[in-house]
């Protein structure tokens, strides 16, 4: 380290070291020492000067003390403005401390001793030992000069020793005003100089982040902001919550509001989105915070205040009902041109399998085509044409129905809904495909065309509310197939809706002591799914009253865990409002207490990345327990909710699953699957697709389904070969076991599902924001693979459509201001963490040009690769508005 | 007047009049004119409520230019077929079995696999199983009580086989086997020892030998004698025979083929006085084969003593065997010559089938042929009195076989490891029967099973003879 001091060099960006900073002064010291007279001719005089200096600073004369106080301060200003190394006067002045020190304490009150006292200051920072906060001392009784005109290393010094100072006083309950004076100047200071991430931290610190209000510009602030958000994934509560709330008002004081927006989003607060409207006066870029809105999949309504025109507010409104979502992802499918509708057979590629499938009986397996049923469903969902359900009804003998009557039973139900599934999102043609089941005297028909209904009109709002129309009706139907049909198609159409009507038709069924259980258990899980994340308590009440009805045998039932979990989707990631629902659920039947209490700790916690929380649920794991208690299962997926919010968690997260796997017992071993099916979930990380894999061959056959259902959930929507691979040597070596083989070919729907183009990722804005309704989706069909045999390989396999409701197309389209969707030049690459890194970096890294509509995958990011467009929002996820820029010029 | 518009699937029907003091019904044979389908099929929606026939207009809150949506189709309503289709999970056990393809496996009653792998590949012989299917319940006298109990038993669990989808415990036949061949019982630290499947094929075979002897004293050799059993004739007394029911294939370091480890198992040495020399000299004695079986089974010696550990070690060595055997070089010259006219036959049968090529050579190939159908002329008579023999049937032997079953052995000894036997079934597809799982093999893999490592190799192989009718 060259002891030159360098002051063009400002370590902005760089860690402060303290370290650094001191080691080589010692060393530097000790070589003075020895080799005082190697020192050059000019290091010699500056060292006999500020002896000088510092014998004279203790004369009796102020006069002279003032010159020497000032040529030392000159001298150490000189050198100090930028520090890589330590200064030489500092070095020199090194031996001088003590006794400055001590004349300083004996000087009278004057402006020299404040002199004396900041010089004092700077020198303590290398000088002080450590936790003494000697520098912070000085300065506070110095002349309260310009701080940065002594460097940067000496104001980040002391943000150092003003965080430590302030936790002391606060122990002391002191005051801090003079603290907070000198934060308002550092924060300042920092906020000048591209450290905000060292402002942010200070503020933090001091806990005083609105002071960030005052300093943040144009400059500055998205740096700021950026940090603010990611910093918030790491902090306690209320502290993330203060946080965001800071980075809004930035946002909103920039007219940044997209990203207000995000956070508002984030934060769940509607006051917050609706101030977004209201303080954007663009029409384009509320059609934009519409699209956003959309994607998040919450039910919002528009109203005057937000959009004063009455046509601009339908046409806003017709974007939030996410009406137009089928044609764009048809536009999509037309662009990569995979309109082409595949069969069951084109996924299973059975002739790669050297003729070992295709020794098949003649006879059909109705567990076999229901497989299919649900394959062609998930791959050809959205696409509106498919080889089995929609073919043109004059074919041979038997018309439409055919496929259908290869149904068995209960399996017709999941036909006619696959159906809604096949035409998801495009409503009007949907109902007209589905409407011909309504008139059959079967009921499992009429059951599976009422969950069409649903299905088709997942995250889609009508005016009309078609779904509510048609599928009331039947809610009382006296046969329970079909009641569940319309239940849970109810569910599906409205999540997340808070639909007053539904809950005044479904709460009476929860307390009714005639109703079989499996309508409660869907009741429940119905309004569970309607009032996700809404606390609200009335719905709470039913269903607490329903569980406490039970019977101790209908306890032990498999479909029982759905009324806890339609309770827990209530508080989904609500966290503490939680607590009197947990406390109530302390006083049920013991058979499903503990069920209920890792349900509701799971979901409250959901998405948080919560680390005590974790480790309570880590906790449960590791108890050894009496047979038959099943609560350990909600427990592992609930390590995984909790976790799968931000990277480091989630990786974290993948290695302790592995620990839980190796000690854990059976009935955990079961779940472990699952937990990095939801981890991973779209995502096919190879090490997680590695343990599957293994664990997919386990002996205890039901670690086995877990494990293969997962592996599709993680390769879900991404055609990923390998995994594609994986699946078809598993339906080889399965061949002959038909559960395992029915949850191998679910798998291979899931792996391609939609061809390729969706995503059940329900994390999206670059990993920010989280849907509510899609955990909850997502969330329930885990729940379930808990007791594969009762339920999915059971007559209840249609809970596997709750998938719907994560089901994304995982595209960027972009769109001009009239919404007509344009073809535009974009990179996409590995999306890069450029939180707190200096300059102006590279945010994706190994990227390939393509041009709009395109496909991106798990931790891929998009950017514009032309100048000729600004986008509207700076997320390129989903829908987004262009804008042509004007200050473009054809080259 | 209000005018609605109505959303029906992609359309949309602008501005229909509706008149609120007739009762909806009319409205909607308002949409019938325009979109086709029947009033009572269509469902209009009014913001979360369907409009009925008889609604009150008023109600309902239609504002003027309001957008409604209809539901329904002129379609067929679907009806189920007259005749359900049928479902292999409702199909009774049986009917599921055959649509299988292959029968059931055999569950491991504790070290049985030997016992279930030597049964998978007897059950393989469909003619072993009609014979057995033929014998009577009443013992005859000339029968012991044990054989014949063990008969029965091998009858039944062949029956029971074909019966079942799941996997088979074979417990009646396994207390029979113990009965008749106490050797089978050992146990050893209170279980069942592993014994060597070579042992309890053989007996089997013999008690099945002798339990299937036709009823009256006649000429004529038991069914399995038919079925499995090959003479051999030493070459220098010519006299000599010796019926056997399996060849054995020995491993030496020379021996990297079956072919070759037959010809080295058809040699026997053995030291006698030669009187010629005056004193004792070692004897090669050369055996080649007199008849051919139906199936003709080889047994790979694998095993022997190894009196320093005293136990049965096992030869590791790789001996491939192929798909198609021919052992036309290991017969007898009589033999020989028998087999020559169905040879040129199935050389010709086989030439056809290749086409064009074997048809132009034909014409050259003429005089050879001729040649080869004077020399069958002139062994003609011995050739029908053997075809007389073999039941009068009219096909021939080829002395060319085709791999039909495999027994391999899993381990380093005898005594331990695991068998597991590869069958081939009927249409062709191979299937591993390991103990209770039965799976579905290619025929590559078959071939793989030749030894070499320690992997499944190859124990007992049995060849089913290509015959042709002539």
């Amino acid at each position: 380290m060259a002891p030159v001091p360098d002051p063009n060099s400002v370590g902005g960006g760089a860690k402060r070291d303290e370290a650094t900073t001191k080691i080589p002064s010692k060393d530097s010291k000790k070589k003075d020492d020895k080799k005082e007279e190697d020192l050059s001719e000019e290091d010699l005089q500056l060292k006999q000067n500020l002896e000088l200096y510092v014998e004279r600073v203790q004369d009796p004369n102020p006069e002279l003390q003032k010159i020497a106080l000032e040529s030392m301060r000159k001298e150490i200003r000189d050198s100090t403005s930028s520090m890589t190394s330590v200064p030489k006067p500092l070095k020199f002045l090194r031996p001088h401390y003590g006794v400055l020190k001590e004349f300083h304490a004996k000087m009278a009150e004057s402006d020299l001793k404040k002199m004396l006292a900041d010089i004092l200051s700077v020198l303590a920072l290398t000088m002080s030992a450590e936790g003494e906060r000697e520098s912070l001392n000085y300065r506070l009784n110095g002349s309260e000069s310009d701080i940065g005109s002594w460097g940067h290393e000496y104001v980040r010094n002391l943000a150092g020793e003003i965080a430590k100072e302030y936790t002391i006083r606060q122990g002391e309950e002191s005051s801090i005003e003079d603290l907070m004076d000198l934060v308002q100047q550092i924060v300042s200071f920092h906020m000048k100089h591209n450290a905000e991430t060292e402002a942010v931290d200070l503020l933090m610190d001091v806990e005083d982040l609105d002071l960030l209000l005052e300093h943040v510009d144009n400059t500055n602030f998205r740096r700021t902001c950026n940090y603010l958000t990611s910093a918030a994934k790491y902090l306690p509560g209320p502290d993330d919550m203060l946080v965001l709330d800071i980075a809004y008002m930035i946002y909103i004081k920039f007219a940044e509001y997209p990203n207000a927006l995000q956070i508002a989003l984030f934060l769940d607060n509607m006051q917050y989105v609706k101030q977004v409207f209201t303080s954007c006066t663009d029409l384009v870029k509320k059609k934009q915070f519409c699209y956003m809105i959309a994607r998040h999949g919450m039910t919002f309504e528009l109203d005057q205040e937000m959009v004063a025109n009455d046509e601009d507010k339908e046409a806003l409104q017709d974007i939030v009902n996410n009406s137009k979502l089928s044609e764009g992802y048809l536009t999509l499918a037309r662009d990569i041109e995979v309109m082409e509708a595949k069969t069951p057979e084109d996924i299973y590629k059975a002739h790669l399998l050297d003729g070992r499938a295709s020794s098949g009986p003649s006879v059909d397996s109705a567990r076999q085509n229901l497989s299919a049923t649900f394959v062609n469903a998930f791959v050809n969902a959205g696409f509106g044409q498919d080889k089995l359900m929609t073919v043109p009804s004059d074919s041979t003998s038997g018309s439409a129905g055919n496929w259908l009557f290869k149904n068995k039973e209960h399996g017709k139900t999941s036909a006619v809904a696959s159906l809604g599934m096949i035409q998801l999102w495009d409503v009007e043609t949907g109902l007209g495909h589905l409407d011909k089941y309504f008139h059959s005297n079967d009921n499992p028909v009429v059951a599976g065309a009422l969950l069409g209904v649903g299905i088709v009109n997942c995250g889609i709002k009508n005016d009309c509310d078609p779904a509510f129309a048609l599928l009331s009706g039947y809610i009382d139907n006296e046969d329970s197939s079909v009641r569940i049909g319309a239940i849970m198609g109810l569910g599906i159409a409205y999540a997340g809706s808070q639909n007053d009507q539904i809950k005044i038709r479904l709460s009476p069924i929860l307390n009714d002591a005639n109703t079989p259980l499996d309508v409660i258990a869907f009741a429940a899980l119905s309004l569970g799914m309607i009032y996700v994340g809404s606390c609200n308590e009335e719905v709470a009440q039913s269903i607490i009253f329903a569980l406490m009805d039970r019977s101790e045998a209908e306890l032990g039932e498999a479909l029982t865990r759905f009324l806890p979990l339609g309770l827990g989707l209530l508080y989904l990631g609500k966290q503490e409002s939680v607590e009197a629902t947990a406390e109530v659920s302390k006083t049920f039947n013991e058979k499903i207490r503990k069920y209920c209490d890792m349900t509701l700790l799971s979901c409250a916690y959901a998405g948080t990345g919560n680390v005590l929380k974790v480790q309570d649920l880590l906790a449960q794991c590791g108890e050894h327990l009496v047979k038959g208690d099943i609560h350990q299962g909600p427990a592992v997926i609930g390590l995984a909710m909790v976790a799968m919010s931000e990277e480091l968690g989630l990786d974290m997260e993948i290695r302790s699953l592995e620990r839980v796997l190796q000690y854990g017992e059976q009935n955990i071993r079961r779940a472990v699957p699952l937990a990095l099916g939801l981890l991973c979930i779209s995502n096919p990380k190879v090490t997680v697709m590695d343990t599957l894999s293994r664990l997919s061959h386990d002996t205890d056959s039901e670690v086995a389904m877990a494990a293969i259902i997962s592996l599709g959930l993680i390769g879900a929507g991404t055609n990923n070969a390998r995994i594609a691979g994986m699946l078809r040597n598993l339906s080889s070596y399965y061949y002959k076991d038909a559960s395992l083989l029915f949850c191998v070919r679910i798998a291979q729907g899931f792996v391609h599902m939609g061809k390729g183009l969706l995503t059940l990722n329900p994390f999206h804005s670059e990993r920010l924001l989280l849907s509510p309704t899609a955990l909850a989706g997502i969330v329930t069909l885990l729940h379930a693979c808990l007791d594969m045999k009762s339920i999915i390989l059971g007559k209840y396999h249609y809970v596997l459509y709750f998938l719907v409701l994560a089901m994304q197309p995982r595209m960027m389209l972009t769109v001009d201001q009239s919404l007509k969707p344009i073809s535009v030049p974009v990179r996409v690459g590995q999306a890069v963490d450029v939180v707190g890194q200096a300059g102006r970096p590279k945010t994706i890294t190994g990227f390939q040009t393509h041009s709009t509509p395109v496909l991106l995958a798990a931790g891929e990011r998009a950017e514009l690769a032309t100048e000729k467009y600004i986008p509207l929002s700076p997320i390129l996820e989903g829908f987004v508005i262009l804008k042509e820029n004007p200050d473009y010029r054809e080259e | 007047m209000l005018t609605v518009s109505v959303k029906w699937q992609k359309k949309v029907f602008e501005s229909i009049e509706v008149d609120t003091l007739q009762p909806p019904y009319v409205f909607k044979a308002q949409l019938y004119d325009l979109s086709g389908v029947p009033p009572e099929r269509q469902k209009i929606m009014v913001k979360g409520r369907l409009l009925k026939d008889d609604a009150d207009w008023s109600k309902l809150g239609l504002k003027n230019g309001q957008k409604l949506m209809m539901m329904g189709t002129a379609d067929e309503i679907v009806k189920a077929p007259e005749k359900g289709p049928v479902f292999m999970e409702d199909l009774p056990e049986e009917e599921q079995a055959a649509n299988l393809g292959y029968s059931a496996g055999l569950v491991n009653l504790g070290n049985t696999c030997y016992m279930n792998s030597t049964m998978q590949c007897l059950k393989s012989v469909p003619e072993l199983k009609s014979e057995l299917s033929n014998y009577q319940s009443a013992r005859t006298k000339d029968v012991d009580q044990t054989s014949h109990m063990l008969t029965v038993a091998t009858r039944e669990l062949f029956r029971e086989l074909d019966k079942s989808v799941k996997a088979v415990a074979p417990m009646p036949f396994w207390m029979v086997l113990q009965k008749k061949y106490p050797q089978f019982a050992q146990l050893h630290n209170g279980n069942h020892m592993q014994q060597d499947a070579e042992e309890c094929w053989t007996q089997m075979l013999y008690t099945l030998s002798q339990s299937l002897k036709p009823p009256s004293p006649s000429e004529d050799p038991d069914a399995v004698r038919a079925l499995f059993g090959l003479n051999l004739r030493s070459s220098e007394e010519s006299s000599e025979t010796e019926s056997v029911f399996s060849l054995k294939c020995h491993i030496s370091h020379e021996v990297n083929h079956l072919h070759e480890g037959l010809k080295h198992g058809l040699k026997g040495e053995l030291e006698k006085t030669s009187p010629a020399l005056g004193r004792t000299a070692v004897y090669i004695k050369e055996s080649l084969i007199d008849s051919l079986p139906r199936y003709l089974t080889v047994q790979f010696v694998r095993f022997f003593w190894k009196r320093e550990s005293n136990q049965k070690a096992k030869i590791l060595r790789k001996v491939d065997y192929p798909l198609e055997l021919d052992i036309y070089d290991l017969c007898s010259e009589d033999l020989r010559k028998k087999l020559e006219a169905p040879r040129q036959k199935l050389r010709d049968i086989e030439g056809q089938k290749l086409g064009l090529q074997a048809s132009a050579k034909s014409s050259s190939n003429g005089d050879d042929v001729k040649m080869t159908d004077a020399e069958g002329s002139s062994n003609g008579s011995g050739e029908s009195s053997s075809g007389d023999q073999q039941g009068g049937a009219a096909s021939h032997m080829t002395g060319i076989y085709d791999l039909v079953s495999v027994l391999t052995h899993k381990g380093r000894s005898a005594d331990s490891g695991h068998y597991v036997s590869w069958v081939k079934q009927e249409s062709g597809k191979w299937v591993q029967y390991d103990d209770a799982n039965t799976s579905l093999q290619r025929e590559e893999d078959i071939t793989k099973l030749s030894g070499g490592g320690d992997w499944h190799m190859a124990y007992i192989v049995m060849y089913k003879a290509r015959l042709i009718s002539m």
